[in-house]
């Protein structure tokens, strides 16, 4: 079947069979190999990407599913190789350590400051619930979160 | 982690998805995928065909009639649910979906779709059996309602036959609701559920004890526990716990919901 | 002499790199999505593997025909156990007798013994397509009893898992230190435990295994392109198995998403790969899901300690244990046995008891293969002195504050010598826990007590102290086995001054997280007086490199001490080497006289004579003419650290096993509900101590990380099994791992004792013993008043525990 997407403002065209899951698409067949596969019960998030707006888990769409749809992915946060103000702060509170999870922790947390730029510690390990990391233990990734809110 | 081959369609109004569901014997709807992607991935069920239903807006929105009776589309997410200023008026649905997994599950994953796959230990059953919920299932004769005891009848399984389609979920009015659960982790799987409605006398609905949420009525909340023990219940054993444990649960966590719902 | 901070340390401005909480060097690419992990790895014809798995525990293989998987288009082709054991020699096996027979080799041959065992492996052109294909794969099983619980592996009814070896014994081992007889002679009581449990889980890495491996048939040589994280390890074990010299196996890696232990044991399955991508002339792709990982890799060991008998005085004073240690190593033994005897590194534990007797058995069950899991053999003997502490206290009806005070190897009796021989270099165990105990706010428990009872909770406290032995002696393997031949330690990094005059730095280690790049360019910049960012450290691990060693690799809680050592002394090689070369330059001035600063070398006295890094780096690679006939430069500069051991006294089982002994304390204070036995960990404090810290954050990090893993190991992971030996935790949906919601308020401190045997005075971290689960324990033992014997302990368990009627 025949998809067309956009991911962080450019188009794509590919044929693909109606099984292969979002997250293959991007990795296998559009080579944006920085959301990533930590599950295969959809529980771990690290694929977790922004399709129209809503953030989802990759993993849990089929590719033909996103025709027609414009996917944010961690590629498309830094410009130019500019960090944004998210990134930095990750990098100032260690909130990474292994980085497998952190395209996906980024990724949370946009969507989360997009709807709520203020958000309460709470509030923003809510907004990152479904994103499991097992290197930092959520305490420097909060942190980080934080520091960014207005 | 990989599906089996599949054919996928994607039909532009629910009375096309009905063909297409009646046609193909191997075909299965797709609401959020939150559930069936992930049985679809470890091949426990592998569908010939995946009706998506995600364009249908005829199974989306949230009305309040005058009478207070809510009716939720039943392609309506978690988050739009509880976004929803209708739905405000029977607080305790937004509050249990916002316990449900996570935001990424939550935008995706629909009311109906907790309701119709029936896993023992989903949330929504033994809610829309407690609040005494009425479901509205289409099919290629029309469209027929059952109550919310006689829609789930197994693991899995629910009064929604082939060829057919949940539309909408329609909530009487009431606000004195009550929910409690035991579960791994935060906001995870439950190990053990219960929800009450106090209406006059109490409903509880338990969840995670058997095949379907289990019913039982009390004169009030401090009658519940009792009511909970007299319904003899065997449920499984598992690794996250004992029947034993899970009886036990059942009592506490029934008595628990009920005193939450006396106490609105 | 120990200095204490509060963390987390503010960043001050100050003369040197280490000491100084310096950004990480790795964060740019790994937030950009940029970083190189093994799944992101691509080639053109690539295959992509899956394996075909027994769906049984125990059975035997009476037909294997994979013809129908074959004739399928795009299927690329197969291997099963029957070519894998006509083209390898089993794996060595570290064991002595009756381990020693067991025949291990990369698939299951004529029998499989644990559900998840790869029977068979397909490669095509698309993962769905090997997934699918895979499915036509026919095997037949004649299936066999399972035995699952070690308690009943050598009961003469048991199924025997390998015939070769007689039995489901692997390796038993007797440890006796001290005087026995006299301790218990000289005790007041006694102290009785039945049964310990230390339950089987492991760190579940969000990263699986995964491996992309090429063949190079012109010269015979396999580049594998993985995430396994001790390839001196793997290529060991590989080698002789596919009858091919060392350095036919290229291990290449770059980015590793979490490690903990777990990608050490994937050498089987890169065999398999190298196999077939010999076989079928195309690189083979293999991707492990998580299933897959659940099932069959690297399950930390379970185990079981029988019949204690502690020897104590009635004022708490401990003088001596005997005890028997069960351990269970599932299918395989790999790794094993060296967990029988790693723990005797931390023989005491925290304490100054002398007289120790330890009999520790291996068997062999139905379930999957143990590998070591952060903690590593340690974190189950700590979880057990932790565990005589609290029920010794329990029983004596005494404070386990005391207790512990009473009993700690004291700051002054540091170098300590342990009964077995193992020296524990420095650290103030007992202000430690007093700064734990004031982080926690340990004086006004009491009133948090009464608060907590009022709404309807149980509150307990509990300590859980624990020691990150770092930097192996080898050596102790020979307690296993007397015929091996290894012993002591290296690691290795090379330093150079390219031709530009940059700073390249290779490591020999595999870092999965931990911070190498930046720590390393830290002690660089520190000896060359210069900034980290002019310090350009390679990403990742490449034997073709040659900056490594047989134990190269990033495990064991030992990088700040080998990796950094290493990393000292090339670039101290490289700076007298500068001046040695300034020296001549400048008509032979002696390096005494000579300084590194901005960026090059000079003359003190008169700085202007000035030779920058660049000069250097251009005169030896490309102007060299001139130079005195005798001038032995390179600015090229490869050192292998060496720490200080000697092969250990096997008879008397005697000896320094490990280097260093990085300290943790942590006190946890849990509030639970009696009527469902669910709990909440409402307050939490974290002290480490690990020498001398070159990054504290990166320090810090790792503490949280162990924290948070250990909390999940105590209240919800575990690998759990059913009779027939179906692992019932296979995924993250009944495995349950901490979110962030599930994170306790956390204070962490730190103090610096530096290690005296180690050159930067750094101590190695980062596995942190287990003292989360420690502590749980012993809160959940503290609220409910009931003593708990079990390291995992989920609601259903603190229920039962509180039924319990209560002991005399």
């Amino acid at each position: 079947m025949d998809v067309t997407v956009t991911v962080n403002g450019r188009a794509y065209e590919r044929d693909v069979e109606p099984r292969k899951l979002l997250i293959h698409f991007l990795r296998d067949d559009l080579d944006l190999t920085g959301s990533h596969v930590g599950c295969d019960t959809g529980n771990c998030g690290a694929c977790s990407v922004i399709l129209d707006g809503v953030l989802v888990k990759s993993c849990m769409l089929l590719a033909v599913q996103a025709n027609g749809a414009s996917i944010e992915t961690v590629e498309g946060l830094a410009e130019d190789g500019e960090l944004t103000p998210l990134q930095q702060a990750f990098n100032e509170h260690h909130a990474l350590q292994c980085g497998y999870c952190t395209p996906g922790m980024l990724m949370s947390a946009t969507a989360l400051l997009r709807e709520s730029p203020s958000p309460s510690e709470d509030e923003i390990k809510k907004a990152l619930q479904g994103n499991i990391c097992r290197c930092t233990g959520y305490w420097n990734i909060v942190e980080a979160v934080k520091s960014v809110a207005k | 982690m990989l599906l089996r081959e599949v054919e996928y369609e994607k039909p532009g109004s629910v009375a096309e998805a009905l063909e297409l569901l009646a046609a193909n014997d191997g075909a299965r709807a797709l609401a959020g995928g939150q559930t069936l992607i992930n049985v679809m991935k470890a091949r426990a069920a592998s569908p010939d065909m995946l009706v998506d239903l995600n364009g249908l807006e005829e199974l989306r929105g949230i009305e309040l009639a005058a009478d207070g009776t809510l009716t939720i589309g039943a392609m309506t997410t978690y988050s739009e649910l509880m976004r929803s200023a209708e739905a405000k008026a029977r607080p305790i649905l937004g509050e249990v979906c916002a316990t449900i997994a996570d935001v990424q599950v939550r935008n995706r994953g629909t009311i109906g779709g907790n309701v119709c796959s029936n896993d023992p230990t989903n949330h929504l059953p033994p809610l829309m059996v407690a609040v005494g919920a009425r479901m509205t299932i289409a099919g290629a004769s029309g469209e027929r309602e059952v109550s919310a005891e006689e829609f789930f009848l197994g693991v899995y399984l629910t009064a929604v036959g082939p060829g057919e389609l949940l539309t909408r979920i329609a909530i009487p009015a009431g606000k004195k609701d009550g929910f409690a659960a035991v579960t791994l982790g935060a906001d995870g799987t439950c190990i053990c559920n219960a929800a009450a409605s106090v209406n006059g006398a109490v409903r509880v609905a338990l969840g995670c004890v058997d095949a379907v949420p289990v019913l039982v009525t009390a004169e009030s909340p401090e009658g519940v526990a009792d009511a909970v023990r007299a319904a003899s219940l065997a449920p499984p054993s598992d690794v996250h716990a004992s029947s034993e444990y899970r009886t036990h649960l059942a009592a506490v966590l029934a008595a628990r919901a009920a005193q939450e719902a006396a106490a609105r | 002499m120990t200095e204490t901070v509060v963390a987390p340390a503010p960043v001050e401005i100050q003369k040197g790199w280490g000491g100084q909480s310096v950004r990480r060097k790795e964060d740019k690419r790994l937030l950009q999505g940029e970083g190189v992990f093994v799944d992101d790895v691509k080639r053109h014809g690539m295959g992509y593997l899956h394996f075909v798995r027994s769906p049984y525990a125990h059975a035997h293989i009476t037909r294997v025909d994979v013809s129908a998987a074959e004739a399928i288009d795009g299927v690329y082709g197969t291997l099963t156990g029957e070519e894998v054991a006509a083209l390898t020699e089993p794996f060595f096996q570290i064991s002595s007798v009756p381990g020693a027979n067991v025949k291990d080799y990369s698939l299951a041959v004529g029998k499989v013994r644990y559900v998840g065992e790869p029977v068979v492996a397909v490669v095509a052109e698309t993962r769905e397509l090997a997934r699918d294909a895979s499915e036509l794969v026919e095997v037949d099983y004649e299936p066999l009893p399972a035995v699952v619980d070690a308690r009943k592996a050598q009961d003469a009814e048991a199924p025997v898992l390998h015939d070769d070896a007689g039995g489901n014994l692997m390796w038993s081992g007797l440890y006796s230190w001290g005087d026995l007889d006299t301790a218990f002679a000289e005790a007041d009581r006694v102290v009785k435990i039945p049964e310990l449990h230390f339950h089987r889980f492991n760190s579940t890495p969000l990263e699986c295994d995964g491996a992309l491996v090429e063949y190079n048939r012109g010269v015979g040589q396999w580049t594998i392109h993985t995430n396994n994280q001790f390839p001196g390890f793997a290529a060991i074990m590989m080698g002789p198995a596919m009858k091919v010299g060392l350095d036919k196996l290229r291990f290449v890696t770059q980015d590793i998403g979490g490690g903990f232990g777990n990608k050490i044991t994937s050498h089987p399955q890169l065999v398999v790969c190298c196999l077939l991508s010999r076989k079928l002339n195309r690189p083979v792709q293999w991707t492990e899901w998580r299933t897959d990982f659940h099932l069959s890799m690297s399950h930390g060991n379970e185990r079981w300690f029988h019949d204690t008998e502690v020897a104590v005085k009635n004022d708490g004073t401990l003088l001596g244990f005997r005890t028997k240690a069960l351990d269970d190593a599932g299918a395989w033994l790999r790794y094993e046995p060296l967990g029988g005897v790693i723990w005797a590194q931390v023989t005491p534990g925290m304490y100054r008891w002398r007289h120790i007797e330890l009999e520790f058995t291996q068997v062999a069950t139905n379930k999957a293969p143990v590998s070591p899991n952060r903690g590593y053999s340690r974190m189950q003997h700590l979880w057990f002195t932790e565990r005589v502490i609290d029920i010794v206290a329990h029983e004596l009806g005494l404070d386990p504050v005391e207790v512990r005070k009473r009993n700690y190897v004291r700051a002054e009796e540091m170098p300590y010598e342990t009964p077995n021989g193992c020296v524990y270099d420095s650290g103030d165990y007992a202000a430690m826990l007093d700064l734990a105990l004031e982080l926690v706010g340990y004086d006004s428990m009491d009133a948090r007590r009464a608060q907590a009872e009022e709404r309807g909770r149980l509150l307990g406290v509990g300590i859980g102290s624990t020691l990150d032995s770092g930097t192996n002696n080898f050596g102790q393997s020979r307690l296993i086995n007397p015929e091996l031949q290894f012993s002591g330690n290296n690691e290795v990094a090379t330093v150079k001054l390219d031709i530009f005059g940059e700073i390249v730095v290779t490591l020999g280690t595999t870092p999965q997280g931990q911070g190498h790049e930046t720590t390393a360019a830290q002690v660089v910049a520190d000896i060359l007086n210069c900034a980290v960012d002019d310090v350009h450290v390679r990403a990742g691990h490449d034997s073709y490199w040659n900056s490594h060693a047989g134990f190269s690799g990033t495990y064991a809680s030992q990088f700040a001490v080998t990796g950094l050592g290493a990393v000292k002394g090339a670039t101290e090689m490289l700076a007298a080497e500068i001046k040695k070369l300034a020296g001549a330059v400048f008509g032979g001035v002696p390096p005494e006289a000579l300084e590194l600063a901005d960026g090059g070398v000079r003359i003190k006295e008169s700085p202007d004579a000035f030779l920058p890094f660049m000069a250097c780096g251009a005169i030896v690679n490309a102007n060299n003419a001139g130079l005195p006939e005798d001038l032995d430069v390179t600015l090229n500069c490869r050192y292998v650290y060496r720490p200080p051991f000697e092969v250990p006294d096997v008879e008397r089982k005697f000896g320094n096993l490990t280097l260093t002994y990085a300290v943790q304390i942590h006190v946890a204070v849990v509030e639970v509900d009696p009527e469902t036995g669910a709990y909440e960990i409402v307050d939490y404090a974290a002290v480490d101590d690990c020498g001398k810290r070159i990054n504290p954050q990166i320090v810090e990090g790792q503490v949280m990380g162990a924290t948070a893993q250990a909390i999940g190991a105590a209240i919800h992971e575990v690998y759990e099994y059913d009779e027939d030996g179906n692992l019932l935790t296979p995924n993250f949906y009944d495995y349950h791992v901490p979110h962030a919601l599930d994170m306790p308020p956390l204070a962490t401190g730190a103090t610096e004792s530096p290690s005296p045997f180690t050159p930067l005075g750094t101590k190695g971290m980062g596995e942190g013993g287990g003292a989360g689960i420690h502590a749980i324990c012993a809160a959940i033992q503290d609220a409910t008043g009931k003593v708990v014997t079990d390291s995992h302990n989920p609601y259903q368990r603190v229920w039962r525990l509180l039924q319990e009627a209560s002991a005399t």
